[in-house]
């Protein structure tokens, strides 16, 4: 009895003494608090941006977002895909920063500090999840059981939740240490700071520098580390998913291909390949920007989605569903509503760059839309459906 | 919870709470897709992996740097380095490379993560150099 609790004072005092072991004076609440300010902003416009590519694809009830500006969508997911890889060295260095509050003893002092711990597990794991399976998803790694877009879509909520209570919690000390006057300190501790946020600053900016290529052309040259090279794939076009993967590649090339224009419609239409080479053909320049954050730009030159409503009489605020040729799968179908269809714009492509469509980038048809995740620029089109 | 309850604070914990539960409600209700028991795999395992492995790595790693002599721009070149073989690693190792498509992961990611390395060593050997050459002037 006695020599257990003489044991147990002893473990005690040990746990006790454990976070002052770490000597570096950057485990500090001011260096935590500088790099809290960079992750908030960080994750607040990767919510934000997250949400609304969510929400162009699934858009809720009957409501629809505008089709201009043209490369909104690329630069949120841009945004959102290159700003999250930026966060994995704030979000390594924050938590190295407080990581001698892992060891606090006791672990918990009251209920609610117990409860305000549990919330920073889920705030901490919530973050490393989102990041580095975010990372893994666009390098193509797929190592989980679950759906990427929906398990990354409810841990976003659970993330910025935890984060604003912990911001709740954390304020005051935010406030002491970010818009107080400086307080004296040694000199060796002002430089020890600044070395390392600048540092983990250049951490950031390096993967910036190093990956955003994939999406802004002119660094293309620079995107060293970047899942993808904007010039590179058939035609000068990156591919997500290939007529092979598709299973369309006997299909495209039937001879008795038809696009035809139903649902909804005065005049139902069936058009052979020829006979859209014969109608009116549109050039523009529009860029395929997917999900992934990667895009790239090209000209396309085909048959405007609204000409085509027009000839088949469709209903100015009609939703028209564009199928693939594609059996199943998530990306078989798009909806095009109205600030789309309607939009000069929107073409149901045969060319890019002036020559027929490769396979991988849908021939013989495919969509293409201003403003508008890759995912739904449908390929191999061979249906048009109004409601 | 510390420093009293005010308006703006019940605020922050009402939307902060509302989020959380909607987070998990969804994790829940869309579990065909979330696969529950997998994403808390991922969770836990990725919390035990960074608290019990990789910060006592860096840890040791700090202790160890710490003994050089001008340890400031080592550790600098190698938070740096680091952070982008982490960011590399799972280009590097062409998991996701697929026979159909030859656009993704289209580069020779082990040569350019080299190449990137190479930059910074030599950047971190220039600046240990200027430390040393200032730090002589100032004794000397
Ligand atoms: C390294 C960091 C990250 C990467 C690489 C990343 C990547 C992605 C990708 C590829 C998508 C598109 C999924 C799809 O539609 O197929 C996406 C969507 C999304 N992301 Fe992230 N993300 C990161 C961090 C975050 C963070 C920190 C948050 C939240 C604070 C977040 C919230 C969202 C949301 C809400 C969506 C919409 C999901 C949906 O369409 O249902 N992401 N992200």
């Amino acid at each position: 009895m006695a020599r257990g609790s003489v044991m147990r004072e002893r473990i005690e005092t040990l746990a006790r003494g454990v976070p002052g072991r770490f000597g570096s004076a950057l485990h500090s609440e001011r260096v935590a608090a500088r790099l809290g300010l960079w992750l908030g902003i960080s994750f607040t416009a990767a919510f934000v941006t997250g949400l609304f590519s969510h929400f162009t694809q699934h858009p809720p009830g009957r409501l629809a977002w505008p089709s201009r500006p043209v490369g909104l969508y690329r630069v949120t997911q841009g945004i959102h895909v290159i700003g999250g890889l930026a966060t994995i060295p704030l979000l390594f260095a924050k938590l190295w920063t407080v990581y001698p509050k892992l060891w606090q003893w006791p672990p918990f002092r009251s209920f609610s500090h117990a409860v305000e711990r549990a919330l920073v597990l889920v705030l901490v794991g919530a973050s490393l999840f989102q990041l580095i399976t975010g990372l893994l998803n666009v390098s193509y790694v797929y190592l989980w059981p679950f759906s990427f877009p929906a398990a990354h879509y409810w841990t976003a909520y659970l993330l910025y939740g935890a984060l604003v209570i912990h911001v709740v919690n954390e304020w005051a000390k935010v406030r002491r240490w970010l818009w107080t006057r400086e307080e004296v300190e040694p000199r060796e501790t002002v430089t020890a700071r600044r070395r390392f946020l600048g540092t983990v600053a250049a951490a950031s900016g390096l993967t910036v520098l190093f990956t955003v290529g994939e999406t802004y052309a002119p660094l293309s040259g620079l995107a060293l580390l970047a899942p993808r090279d904007p010039r590179v794939g058939p035609q000068g076009l990156p591919v997500n998913r290939s007529a092979a993967a598709a299973g369309v590649t006997a299909m495209i090339h039937d001879p008795g291909y038809r696009l035809t224009v139903t649902g909804a419609v005065g005049t139902p239409l069936s058009l052979t390949y020829a006979d859209l080479l014969r109608l009116p053909q549109h050039t523009v320049r529009l860029p395929i920007a997917c999900v992934e954050g990667w895009s790239a730009e090209a000209e396309w030159s085909g048959v405007r989605l609204r000409d085509l409503a027009a000839m088949a009489g469709v209903a100015p605020d009609a939703v028209l569903t564009v199928e693939s040729l594609e059996r199943g799968g998530g990306y078989r179908s798009s909806e095009v509503r109205a600030p789309h269809w309607g939009d000069p714009l929107t073409l149901l492509a045969l060319r890019v760059g002036g020559e027929p469509l490769a396979p991988d980038h849908g021939f013989p048809v495919r969509l293409i839309a201003p403003n508008r995740p890759g995912a739904l620029q449908t390929k191999w089109v061979s249906k048009v459906v109004a409601a | 919870m510390k420093n009293g309850v005010n308006a703006p604070r019940l605020l922050g914990y009402g939307i902060g709470g509302g989020l959380v539960v909607t987070g998990l409600a969804g994790l829940v209700v869309d579990a065909r897709l979330t696969d529950p028991l997998g994403w808390a795999l991922w969770f836990g395992g990725l919390v035990v992996a960074h608290d019990g492995v990789l910060v006592p790595f860096v840890l040791l790693t700090g202790v160890a740097v710490g003994r050089l002599r001008e340890p400031a721009p080592v550790r600098a070149g190698l938070i740096v380095a680091a952070v982008l073989s982490f960011l590399a690693l799972p280009m590097v190792t062409g998991f996701g490379r697929r026979a159909d498509n030859p656009s993704l992961l289209p580069l020779d990611y082990g040569r350019n993560l080299l190449v990137v390395l190479g930059l910074i060593a030599l950047v971190t050997a220039f600046a240990t150099i200027a430390v040393r050459l200032r730090a002589g002037r100032r004794r000397g």
